[in-house]
């Protein structure tokens, strides 16, 4: 098909230097491709033990628990504590005092509203106690999501558009925890799926370079079976 | 006009100096340069360095922010649009260069600031307009008819498909004619699905057609399916202006880049005719002018109609070219609207590489063309897919992760869940009207004092009921491969069912080409009727606004009329 090089089973990084090499055997782009290499092995940077530069190790540990709870290990992966999420977390909020102030207060609120619950930190609770904080924070947001949808209907209508009463939000006692949990759940999560954890998590096999492209037809008989069109 | 204090101007005359350097301004210096001609090119922002601009092949933990961006800006909305590994350099809104939008209109403008434009990054779709696409007006008597037709242009399809290396299949289908393909690669298995649905639906469904070659080209190297077009391609299997034409035009020793060069305006004489430009060298911030026998615009459809507006003087009191008062009238974008859905054939299918030549393998062209009559809106749309295995990426799931909670049970969804999914976008085409266009806004400059657009714009019932028929093909679509159609996105329910004009990012029009000087700016050759050496060569010339992506169109058209503006000099007309 054509005189490039064959690379399906290379990984990234040898993906990339022999990009580099293909086009210098063809001559051109030779300049771009080396700097490629270069730019992409500078980024390759040894990794130390991380150092927390955000959060006091309270907050850390609390961040860490979460991570666990949050996307925890099973028999396909492991957890987002593994894949590296309270260092991304951490990262962010070094560079951004608005995701600092969330996660600070977010953080004490968990803490206040354990110590009401249970008389414990969430870190020191059982762990059938840090789930059943987390079950009321999802269901509470379940709550408060349909409110808001019932709310933007009433607000849409045109026969409640005078009443303004409908659109008051009622209060829910969680809601400062619901927004705390939305936040470290998403970051939580993309920092899982965002690694090579998650990628395996996910079985994600793409970022490479085929010399030609091919469909399996063993995946195309899979999904044909299952189809209407079987 | 008169020559500012500022100015250090260069003695030097070049033969044409071209204005942007995106499809039309690469097409105009590639064949400019190739015919020998010495050329100056302006370009707003700074020079591409492919190594650093081009995030191809990187992963998110090859950044601490895993693409969130510094400081996590993505979580804000204040990304870089389509994410941070998309190679776009600049974006709906430009520190220090704004425009403004009339009330009761909405319009966001898409601006690119580096060499090659939006070509680094765009979606390379590459259709060629059909015979009927160019006389509108004679089949349903909206809009204009162009002042050429197919059989002009062809020609140069065949030559821009063949420079810039196009892949697709010989189809036979009269509402998409075919070109110069390499071959195309197979469908993959979501797609198949949904051609497998089009046959009972009676919609064509037919292998896509990308600016991505599957042959070594011209030193390029053929694609390797890495699926990343958008994020600049390293090895230029895509096209884009700057790798394919410019740095190629740069080589031959015909060609002066200058970047960071904000034009003003366009410089005449008292004879009628352009002598140059003047730019603002954003590096010194100080006025500069180029000379130039012939001057090519070639900056954006908005950017060029900006240009040609503010070149205003006593002979033209309301900008160059303008006798016809139609400068910013009949501005165009393209009818937006997607719908998504799950297929359950597709879950738990063995994972397979989706990347393929970036985009989908197939797509489906406007199949009514000849059934207009039982339609409520007059003009058509193609349909792109989405669907596959992509790389997991920052945002990507969390609305999956507030579906399901946390935990084993959430991780296990989405891991289930990943893949099955499909999307539609419809690109349709609108009917110019007399409502939407744009001005200069007299009270309002940029940071480099020029003055800035207002943008005027309303889709009319021609494009709400289009989009209507859209959204009901695509849920016919994935209820027939046994799917479930998803709610609409948020930004959909904002912009209740129809996309928000300018953010198809396919603005044209602004500057059309007819026959007549007394309502249109251009002729058939994208000279301008007043000023014989004045060209524009980008969207801004289009009549009309088909249904397919304007790219391959303006490489034709700036082809064409490059071959035309050198035969006019040899005569010595221009």
């Amino acid at each position: 098909m054509s005189n490039f090089v064959p690379l399906e089973t290379l990984d990234r990084r040898s993906l990339i230097r022999t990009i580099a090499l293909g086009l210098t055997a063809l001559g051109t782009l030779d300049v771009e491709a080396a700097q490629h290499v270069h730019t992409e092995t500078a980024a390759e940077k040894a990794k130390g033990p991380y150092k927390v530069k955000t959060f006091t190790p309270a907050e850390y540990k609390t961040l860490q628990r979460l991570a666990v709870l949050i996307v925890p290990p099973d028999s396909v992966s492991g957890s987002a504590l593994d894949a590296g999420a309270p260092e991304f977390i951490d990262t962010l909020a070094s560079q951004n005092q608005q995701i600092a102030d969330i996660f600070h207060g977010g953080l004490a609120w968990l803490d206040a509203e354990m110590r009401k619950r249970y008389s414990s930190t969430f870190v020191a609770a059982k762990p059938e106690q840090q789930t059943q904080m987390l079950d009321a924070l999802v269901e509470a947001g379940r709550e408060l999501a349909e409110r808001q949808n019932e709310e933007l209907v009433y607000q849409k209508s045109p026969i409640y558009k005078d009443f303004t009463g409908y659109t008051v939000r009622r209060a829910n006692e969680l809601g400062a925890g619901v927004a705390f949990f939305d936040w470290v759940r998403k970051m939580t999560v993309d920092a899982f799926y965002t690694s090579p954890i998650g990628f395996k998590d996910l079985n994600y096999i793409g970022n490479r370079a085929l010399s030609r492209y091919v469909v399996p037809a063993e995946a195309m008989d899979y999904a044909m079976k299952r189809s209407p069109f079987a | 006009m008169e020559p500012m204090p500022q100015n250090t101007s260069s003695q030097e005359v070049y033969d044409a100096v071209v204005v942007g350097s995106g499809a039309g301004g690469g097409t105009a210096v590639h064949v400019l340069t190739a015919k020998g001609l010495k050329v100056a090119l302006l370009e707003a922002g700074p020079m591409l360095d492919v190594a650093t601009e081009f995030k191809e092949h990187k992963v998110p933990t090859d950044y601490d922010h895993r693409g969130a961006e510094e400081g996590g800006k993505s979580y804000f909305g204040q990304g870089k649009p389509f994410g941070f590994f998309s190679t776009t350099s600049g974006g709906w809104q430009l520190e220090g260069e704004p425009y403004t939008v009339g009330e009761g209109s909405q319009f966001q403008w898409f601006r690119s600031r580096i060499l090659g434009g939006r070509t680094n990054h765009y979606g390379r779709m590459s259709f060629r307009f059909a015979e009927y696409d160019f006389k509108p007006y004679d089949k349903d008597g909206l809009g204009f008819n162009w002042p050429i037709s197919y059989q002009d242009i062809a020609p140069y399809y065949d030559k821009a498909e063949e420079f810039i290396g196009v892949a697709g299949t010989r189809e036979n289908v009269p509402s998409c004619p075919d070109g110069k393909f390499h071959a195309a690669p197979p469908p993959k298995v979501h797609e198949m699905l949904v051609k497998k649905a089009c046959d009972k639906l009676g919609i064509i469904c037919i292998a896509n057609r990308r600016a991505v070659i599957t042959k070594n080209l011209n030193g390029r190297a053929a694609c390797h399916y890495c699926g990343q077009c958008g994020r600049g391609c390293q090895t230029a299997s895509a096209y884009s202006s700057a790798q394919v034409q410019v740095f190629p035009a740069m080589k031959t020793g015909k060609l002066k880049v200058f970047d960071l060069a904000m034009v003003r305006e366009v410089l005449t004489d008292n004879n009628g005719k352009a002598t140059g430009v003047l730019y603002i060298d954003k590096k010194t911030r100080t006025e500069k002018i180029i000379k130039a026998k012939v001057v090519v615009l070639a900056a954006s459809a908005c950017e060029s109609t900006r240009i040609l507006l503010n070149s205003k003087s006593k002979e033209f009191p309301n900008g160059l070219a303008n006798g016809s008062g139609m400068l910013g009238r009949y501005l165009m974008d393209t009818v937006g609207f997607g719908l998504s859905g799950t297929v359950p054939a597709l879950e738990g299918m063995p994972h397979y590489n989706t990347d393929g030549y970036g985009g989908a393998h197939l797509f489906m062209p406007w199949w009514l063309w000849d059934k207009h009559n039982k339609l409520d809106f007059p003009r058509g749309y193609h349909i792109e897919i989405g669907g596959g295995y992509g790389m997991p990426s920052v945002g990507g799931y969390h609305g999956a992760a507030r579906r399901f909670g946390y935990g084993a049970n959430m991780k296990s969804k989405i891991r289930e869940s990943y893949g099955t999914s499909i999307g539609f976008a419809g690109r349709g085409e609108m009917i110019p009207n007399i409502h939407s266009y744009c001005e200069l806004d007299p009270n309002v400059v940029d940071k480099w004092g020029i003055p800035v657009l207002k943008f005027h714009f309303k889709w009319t019932d021609y494009e709400w009921k289009q989009a209507r028929h859209m959204e009901k093909t695509f849920a016919d679509i994935i209820t027939t491969m046994g799917g479930k159609v998803s709610g609409l996105s948020a930004s959909q329910r904002e912009s209740q069912g129809i996309s928000i004009p300018g953010t198809i990012i396919h603005e044209v029009g602004g500057a059309r080409m007819g026959k007549s000087a007394k309502d249109s700016i251009l002729n058939g050759y994208c000279q301008t009727h007043e000023m014989k050496n004045l060209f524009v060569m980008d969207g801004a010339s289009f009549a009309s606004n088909p249904d397919k992506n304007p790219t391959l169109t303006i490489n034709a058209l700036a082809w064409r009329a490059c071959d035309y503006l050198a035969e006019e000099m040899k005569k010595g007309n221009v």
